[in-house]
């Protein structure tokens, strides 16, 4: 009995305890935020939905604490099994998994939709952290490290891609980038990754097109490569250039919608803009201050729908204002500047890799939701960290914050 | 990988991370801030329902404070949709209640629906019975809902229809126009008459209630933020009608089918009675009629629509052979004693035409008086041709034919009166006939008044020559005061006193002379002065016309009357000016309507 007192007290005593305080305060103002938005709702299973919040949390929690508990290297030892479990969670959910609005992304368990994608972020990242850091050790040329994590990132960002999920399939792509350029891999190379998504843009005219290719030529000739990445590099740009148009015609018609619709929302007021106007009249009418808690017209008359999940932030707009998104986004802000700076103070390569992945997914996901919710992006289906409700979202963003407590514990060990 | 180029790309990272989270919070500083009073107002837009609170409309008052129109209070029945259990059950029992049948209560019932919370409006203006019984019956009739409304409550029996209009619900068009003006979808608006011309002053301002509705359309109720705005009610008008002498003229006219009959203050302008007729259903088309009735009413060969006093024209016959002897005499042309080379016996040869006077055996030779008391027109054919057209015309004009006398009612039209020009645009150069100018010297041809011109002609004629500018507007009163309207002058006759005292005193003998054709407008123990006349009609009997102006000295009251199709002036017209008079200068009660013209076989024909 003594031992295990003494086991947690050391636990509490050596955690980050203000990352763990932000985090439980992220999730708590999450189900308040939860509860001013669904109160009134006419569907009396939503009202409940706070509740449900705060179980989650406690699982989440549960989760934080034996993630915390574990040392890094059995993540590091584990990472390929994860990853190919969850590779395999991936290609079930087609088989097995339930289908709403048209995708298919979710395990029904009966109290919890799982949505596998959420846990492949964690598993991903511990792949790639874990092939990052040892590759440095034995390979030099740099295309035979690149293209395995290359293809690490791409095989569940594809089948994401399939459900379809583009925002979750996007968080990978963001992981890839934000690890590779934490690696010792020349920061160029960065650019060759991102080169084809560059010329689908450039291809939309030929004379851009053209431009691009000759940089690209250019990049090539200084850099050297080697010859089958340069031939690859180029024939992937030559192909994403000449398929633009396809790619655009074998999008799904609400993709379409989405990016037309964040290009100018007043193409369809009341039905694809309709979340992006309302969303932006519910952060924009807060004001400085906002209208107080449980104040918010826009949140209580249920102009916005899914307010409880993706577009929790414009809760926190309206009924808080700008003082309010300035909190959250400095507390953010606090868990990220953690995550970047454990990823810098590790000496374990594996963990500073994998506190980096698990930063920019934090990272990519708070841009990306807040961006929607005011405009500045396509909507996506992303939820914000820890505060929108979903049960899978929140026991993957513990985890993450357990990872990168135990990381930040850990830090001198190599 | 070192401890350096970690550092570096830390740094590096968080720079970019700054962009980043820069751009959101700059973003958000444009969202909140800078355009927040947009948003602010685009949520207000989203959460709040504009329930208007209708401004209670304006009383119109006679000159003496006598009510004419005021409002009653009306009750409108609504269904609210999303309260109704049973829809069928609803209409079956709601429909013989509110006197619809149920194809028509459900027919309403959809064209009206906009969603499940929204009332539906399905009958307007049911009485006070009704809605006790729907108050009984609320507990079988969930969602059938009664709102107290105020509606518009016109004279008895339409009197008064084309002075007083109607208000109706704003069309699109007008809302179009007006929408900058406080006009509202759904709202009321003046529609003819003077509840147009007066539409701005009478309406007052609608107040709002502020009610919070969710996304669905759910009403919430009031907010704490948003307090109703109060209307402020429509001014009170006096308008410048006497009732007694109103109601004479409605009552004189009562067996007639289309007439019209105005009164004017000689002093002023104010107009004292104001009849056209037939009448329309002032009542019924302010609480809005269907299809079928409107266009009975659009349709019907008497048009009762048409303001017979200012918007229908007709060549004055004989009441216009005073603006032809003025002009003469004020032309040097004739004097009162003058004789006519031809005397009168039964017509004039002119040219190749014989033009008739109306007494088949002739008047014999006469002066100016004896031929305005007598009204012959063998005399009048000889003073025009002296005349000439276009002098006759500059006259005309100047005595306040040709053109709109001004009024303050809508749509008033113009008259006619035709010169050398005119014929020459209308016919071709050259292409008419000297003879017309035989017509117009006695009123008839392409020479066109209204009633009202006539009747402001001969208040001049009275007055020492000033044509006011009619006028019904005396007062408007509301909250801030009484603002009293103030008489214009538009126009001086171009006659000298001289003139006008011959004039004067012809008129005096066509009413009070021994062979006088005005005997029927005499008045106890006053001196009238008048003329009588009958415009030609092609389409069938001719046009009575009466105008005159009393007394005859020092006038206080101008009148003109008109009876389509009803044969002479001397018979129709006059008696029911006589009633008028007797109403305003003796203050007797009318002594029920004159025979129509199917029972007047008796009476003798003079003009």
């Amino acid at each position: 009995m003594r031992a295990v007192k003494t086991v947690i007290l050391e636990f509490w005593n050596e955690v980050d305890r203000r990352l763990w305080a932000i985090g439980l305060l992220l999730s708590l103002s999450g189900v308040a935020l939860i509860y001013s938005s669904t109160h009134m709702s006419p569907n009396p299973l939503e009202q409940d939905l706070y509740l449900k919040q705060l179980f989650w949390i406690a699982l989440g929690l549960v989760a934080f604490w034996v993630v915390y508990a574990l040392p890094f290297r059995f993540f590091e030892a584990f990472a390929y099994l994860f990853y190919i479990v969850a590779i395999l969670a991936l290609i079930g959910v087609f088989f097995l998994g339930s289908t709403r609005l048209g995708a298919t992304r979710w395990y029904d368990l009966g109290f919890l939709n799982l949505q596998p994608s959420e846990l492949a972020k964690i598993a991903t990242v511990f792949a790639l952290a874990r092939f990052l850091a040892y590759s440095s050790k034995y390979e030099t040329n740099i295309p035979k490290r690149l293209l395995p994590a290359l293809f690490l990132a791409l095989l569940p960002m594809l089948l994401i891609l399939r459900q379809p999920d583009l925002g979750t399939s996007l968080v990978f792509f963001a992981i890839f980038l934000a690890m590779l350029f934490w690696s010792s891999i020349p920061a160029i190379y960065l650019f060759f990754i991102i080169s084809p998504a560059l010329s689908l843009l450039a291809a939309l005219h030929w004379i851009s097109w053209g431009l691009f290719f000759l940089l690209l030529l250019a990049v090539l000739y200084l850099v050297r490569p080697g010859g089958f990445f340069s031939t690859a590099t180029v024939t992937v740009n030559l192909l994403a250039g000449m398929i633009m148009p396809l790619v655009w015609n074998r999008l799904h018609d609400y993709q379409k919608l989405r990016i037309l619709i964040f290009l100018d929302p007043n193409r369809d007021p009341r039905g694809a803009g309709y979340q992006i106007i309302q969303s932006k009249i519910a952060v924009g009418s807060g004001g400085l201050l906002g209208k107080g808690y449980m104040g918010g017209t826009q949140t209580k008359l249920a102009f916005l729908p899914e307010q409880h999940t993706d577009f929790i932030f414009s809760v926190v707009g309206e009924e808080f204002g700008f003082l309010g998104v300035l909190v959250l986004i400095a507390l953010f802000g606090y868990l990220i500047h953690r995550g970047i700076d454990y990823a810098q103070k590790a000496r374990n390569s594996f963990a500073s890799f994998t506190a980096l992945g698990i930063t920019a997914v934090l990272v990519f996901q708070v841009l990306v939701n807040i961006g929607m919710t005011i405009g500045l992006m396509p909507v996506t289906g992303l939820p914000l960290p820890l505060v929108s409700y979903g049960g899978t979202s929140m026991i993957t963003s513990w985890i993450m914050l357990g990872v990168l407590a135990g990381i930040g514990r850990r830090r001198y060990e190599y | 990988m070192n401890e350096f180029s970690r550092r570096n790309k830390n740094a590096i990272l968080l720079a970019v991370l700054a962009l980043l989270a820069g751009a959101l919070v700059i973003r958000l500083f444009f969202l909140q801030i800078v355009f927040h009073p947009y948003y602010r107002r685009m949520a207000d837009v989203n959460r709040l329902r504009l329930i208007p609170i209708p401004a209670p409309r304006g009383a119109i008052y006679d000159r003496h404070g006598r009510k004419i129109v005021a409002n009653r209070p009306a009750y409108s029945v609504s269904i609210l949709p999303y309260e109704v259990r049973d829809l069928e059950l609803t209409i079956q029992k709601l429909a013989p209640l509110i006197g619809l049948t149920e194809a028509e209560l459900d027919a309403a019932i959809k064209r009206e629906r906009t969603s499940r919370y929204e009332p539906i409006k399905v009958k307007k203006d049911v009485d006070f019975a009704t809605v006790a019984q729907l108050e009984e019956l609320n507990e079988d009739l969930p969602g059938v809902i009664y709102q107290a409304e105020q509606a518009r409550d016109y004279p008895p029996n339409n009197w008064g229809s084309h002075l007083v209009g109607y208000i109706s619900e704003i069309s699109e068009q007008e809302l179009l126009q007006l929408a900058s003006k406080g006009y509202r979808q759904g709202g009321y608006i003046g529609k003819r008459g003077i509840e147009k011309q007066y539409d701005q002053l009478l309406r007052g301002s609608d107040g709002v209630l502020y009610l919070e509705v969710t996304a669905q359309g759910k009403v919430l109720g009031e907010v704490p933020d948003k307090p109703p705005l109060h209307p402020i009610s429509g001014s009170d008008m006096v308008i410048a009608i006497d009732m007694d002498v109103q109601a004479a003229a409605e009552s004189a006219l009562a067996n007639f089918c289309c007439a019209g009959a105005v009164a004017l203050d000689p002093a002023n302008g104010e107009i004292l009675a104001f009849v056209s007729k037939p009448v329309y259903n002032t009542a019924g088309l302010s609480v809005g009629i269907t299809y079928e009735e409107w266009n009975r009413i659009v349709e019907d060969p008497n048009h009762p629509l048409l303001n017979r006093v200012i918007q229908s024209q007709y060549p004055p016959g004989s009441t216009a052979k005073l603006l032809t002897a003025g002009a003469a005499l004020e032309d040097g042309l004739v004097k009162p004693q003058t004789h006519m080379p031809t005397p009168c016996r039964g017509g004039y040869q002119f040219g190749t035409r014989f033009f008739r006077c109306w007494k088949p055996e002739g008047h014999g030779s006469l002066n100016l008086i004896g031929a305005i008391e007598q009204s012959c027109d063998v005399y009048f054919y000889q003073l025009g041709q002296k005349l000439g057209i276009n002098k006759w015309a500059e006259y005309g004009k100047k005595c306040g034919f040709g053109k709109r006398t001004g009024i303050d009612l809508p749509d008033e039209a113009r008259g006619l009166v035709p010169n050398t020009d005119w014929y020459d645009r209308r016919l071709g150069k050259g292409k008419w006939s000297q003879g017309v100018m035989l017509n117009l010297s006695i009123g008839q041809g392409e020479y066109l008044t209204t009633p009202l011109q006539l009747a402001n002609f001969y208040a001049a004629l009275g007055n020492g020559g000033v044509l006011w500018k009619p006028h019904l507007l005396k007062k408007v009163q509301d909250q801030t005061g009484v603002q009293e309207y103030r008489p214009e002058i538009v126009e001086r006759l171009p006659f000298s006193q001289e003139t006008l005292e011959i004039l004067r005193k012809s008129m005096v003998e066509v009413v009070h002379g021994q062979r006088g054709t005005a005997h029927r407008s005499q008045v106890e123990g006053i001196k009238v002065a008048g003329k009588t006349g009958t415009a030609e009609n092609p389409h069938g009997e001719p046009h009575a016309w009466f105008a005159c102006f009393a007394p005859a000295e020092n006038p206080v009251i101008a009148i003109a009357v008109l009876v389509e199709n009803a044969g002479h002036g001397s018979d129709i017209a006059a008696p029911v000016a006589q009633q008028m008079l007797q109403a305003y200068l003796l203050k007797r009660k009318p002594t029920g309507p004159l025979v129509s013209p199917a029972d007047s076989a008796t009476f003798e024909y003079s003009d």
